[in-house]
């Protein structure tokens, strides 16, 4: 019975098949990879060239389209669209990424240039990056890590990792909880309806940063000796400081202070939940 | 917001504070991070107001206007659009500021479901009989409250007609989230309904209308894309 039920899934599927290929590619080219189904899994080597390995079904084709852009990467079903497809592809370092896919995982090792990846259902975990680098998901985490450039991260359903960044950084998510660490940013935004959000950072002279969540807490790094004006708004939370701060223009649910010259903007705002700053390093999210 | 000078901000962005007042408003600035906040959202919500593209119609209608209300054509010069869009100024209060958030959030949503629609007729649904999807009532400031329900109204129904294309994980997660949203605004407005005039409380409730219509412009996005 077992056996039948096997050969009959084997017939409807295709069987295994695996496709490798490698193309040289120019400098300054993109690729782009669409995947229905499967998983992205880009990792990166020092050669001018891309190998793309895919394990699919039989049933589907692997199509390399190949032009002075860059490469296009894509599965086509024998009859209506392809099953699962796992690829692997190794590409230079420097060559800018746009990976996206419905049910898919994607992932990408030690990129160094633009990074678009976009997903329904399936995570996104990116190392690397500069320049551009947006990743996205509605249902799956997105983690990011040593990147630079502008950042903008997005989920709808899971919460958003990023560590080791720099630049402007955006993340927003509205089912899910938001930690930013080992951040050098002068441009920080994060955003949530239902879930915390962790920033520890950078609080540079002039810049700007803003946390806010509807239904959750807010924990943030500021260094004693910061030049911040912060506000703080909640309409049922508690604000707390790991050090002592002298508030100014107090008004229902909204207050201010001031730390030094007060260059950078921070505003910290939770309708539903605490809202807690502490120096770099003190605000770990509590278990 | 009680603070006396958070009326006179948009005068100030408008330049037509009087000299001496600016003077004493730049003064409070330096002290008052919530005037600074307010003053910056303002600015914000002028450069996008700004940006918004703003072409002259590619046809003059007035001649036939004119014509069909017996005016001669010629005898009422048209007013230069040009100069009084050189002339335009963008001003609001802090209330009038949430409402202008959430006007251009439903103006960049509708935009992109226009696009939608212009690009590919959206085909009614044959394959599931859809529950109907949650629908905010009585949300938004004074005065943008019709014209918010609309715009949700529009992109619900698109969606609505799109959701066949989904597959019911996504229509769930999609569905969750938008309850999710909806609560935040209900939340939102009765803190509102007790506190009319706080900044805070303006802003945090166009926030999360904000994200209701992205969320279903974005839920429209990939209902297209699959068709």
């Amino acid at each position: 019975m077992l056996a039948t039920l096997a050969t009959l899934t084997a017939l409807a599927l295709g069987a295994p098949q695996q496709t490798d290929t490698t193309l040289p590619v120019r400098s300054g080219a993109r690729l782009e990879v669409e995947n229905f189904g499967g998983e992205i899994a880009v990792k990166t080597w020092s050669r001018s060239a891309v190998r793309v390995t895919a394990s699919h079904s039989s049933r589907d084709r692997i199509e390399i389209g190949a032009s002075d852009a860059g490469l296009h990467v894509k599965a086509e079903g024998h009859r209506g669209p392809p099953h699962v497809v796992d690829y692997e592809i190794t590409v230079p370092a420097w060559m800018a990424l746009n990976l996206s896919g419905v049910y898919t995982d994607i992932n990408v090792e030690g990129a160094q240039g633009e990074i678009t990846a976009e997903t329904v259902h399936g995570a996104v975990k990116v190392s690397g990056g500069s320049g551009n680098v947006s990743l996205k998901s509605v249902q799956g985490a997105v983690t990011l890590e040593k990147a630079r450039g502008r950042i903008d991260l997005y989920s709808v359903n899971e919460e958003i990792k990023a560590s080791d960044v720099s630049g402007d950084l955006t993340a927003e998510t509205v089912n899910g909880d938001i930690t930013l660490r080992q951040i050098e940013s002068s441009n920080a935004e994060a955003n949530t309806v239902n879930g915390d959000i962790t920033y520890d950072g950078t609080i540079r002279d002039g810049g700007r940063y803003r946390f806010s969540t509807h239904d959750g807490s807010l924990r943030v790094s500021v260094p004693e000796k910061a030049n911040v004006a912060v506000s703080v708004s909640t309409f049922n939370g508690e604000f707390n400081s790991c050090f002592p701060v002298q508030l100014t223009g107090k008004a229902k649910h909204r207050f201010n202070f001031t730390i030094g010259s007060g260059s950078a903007r921070l505003e910290l705002e939770s309708f539903d939940g605490d809202i807690k700053i502490c120096p770099p390093g003190a605000v770990a999210k509590e278990e | 917001m009680s603070d006396a000078w958070t009326e006179r901000l948009s005068e100030y962005i408008d330049r037509i504070l009087p000299e001496g007042e600016c003077v004493a408003l730049e003064a409070h600035l330096e002290a008052c991070a919530s005037c600074r906040a307010t003053l910056d959202e303002l600015r914000r919500v002028v450069a996008r107001a700004r940006a918004l593209d703003d072409r002259p119609p590619a046809t003059d209608l007035w001649p036939g206007i004119a014509t069909g209300i017996g005016l001669a054509p010629g005898a009422h010069p048209v007013v230069s659009l040009v100069q009084r869009r050189a002339r335009r100024r963008f001003a609001f209060t802090v209330p009038e500021l949430a409402a202008a958030a959430i006007a251009l959030a439903i103006l960049s949503g509708g935009a992109a479901w226009l696009v939608l629609r212009g690009s590919k007729a959206v085909p009614v649904a044959t394959t599931a009989t859809p529950a109907p999807m949650p629908m905010l009532v009585n949300a938004g400031a004074p005065g943008t409250n019709a014209r918010y329900a609309a715009a949700v109204a529009d992109l619900e129904r698109a969606l609505e007609q799109g959701r066949g294309r989904l597959d019911t994980a996504t229509v769930r997660v999609i569905e969750k989230n938008l309850s999710i949203i909806d609560r935040a605004i209900r939340e939102a407005q009765s803190a509102l309904a007790a506190d009319p005039g706080n900044a805070y409380l303006n802003l945090h409730l166009a926030e999360q209308m904000r994200r209701k219509l992205e969320l279903l412009r974005r839920a429209n996005a990939l209902a297209g894309a699959r068709s």
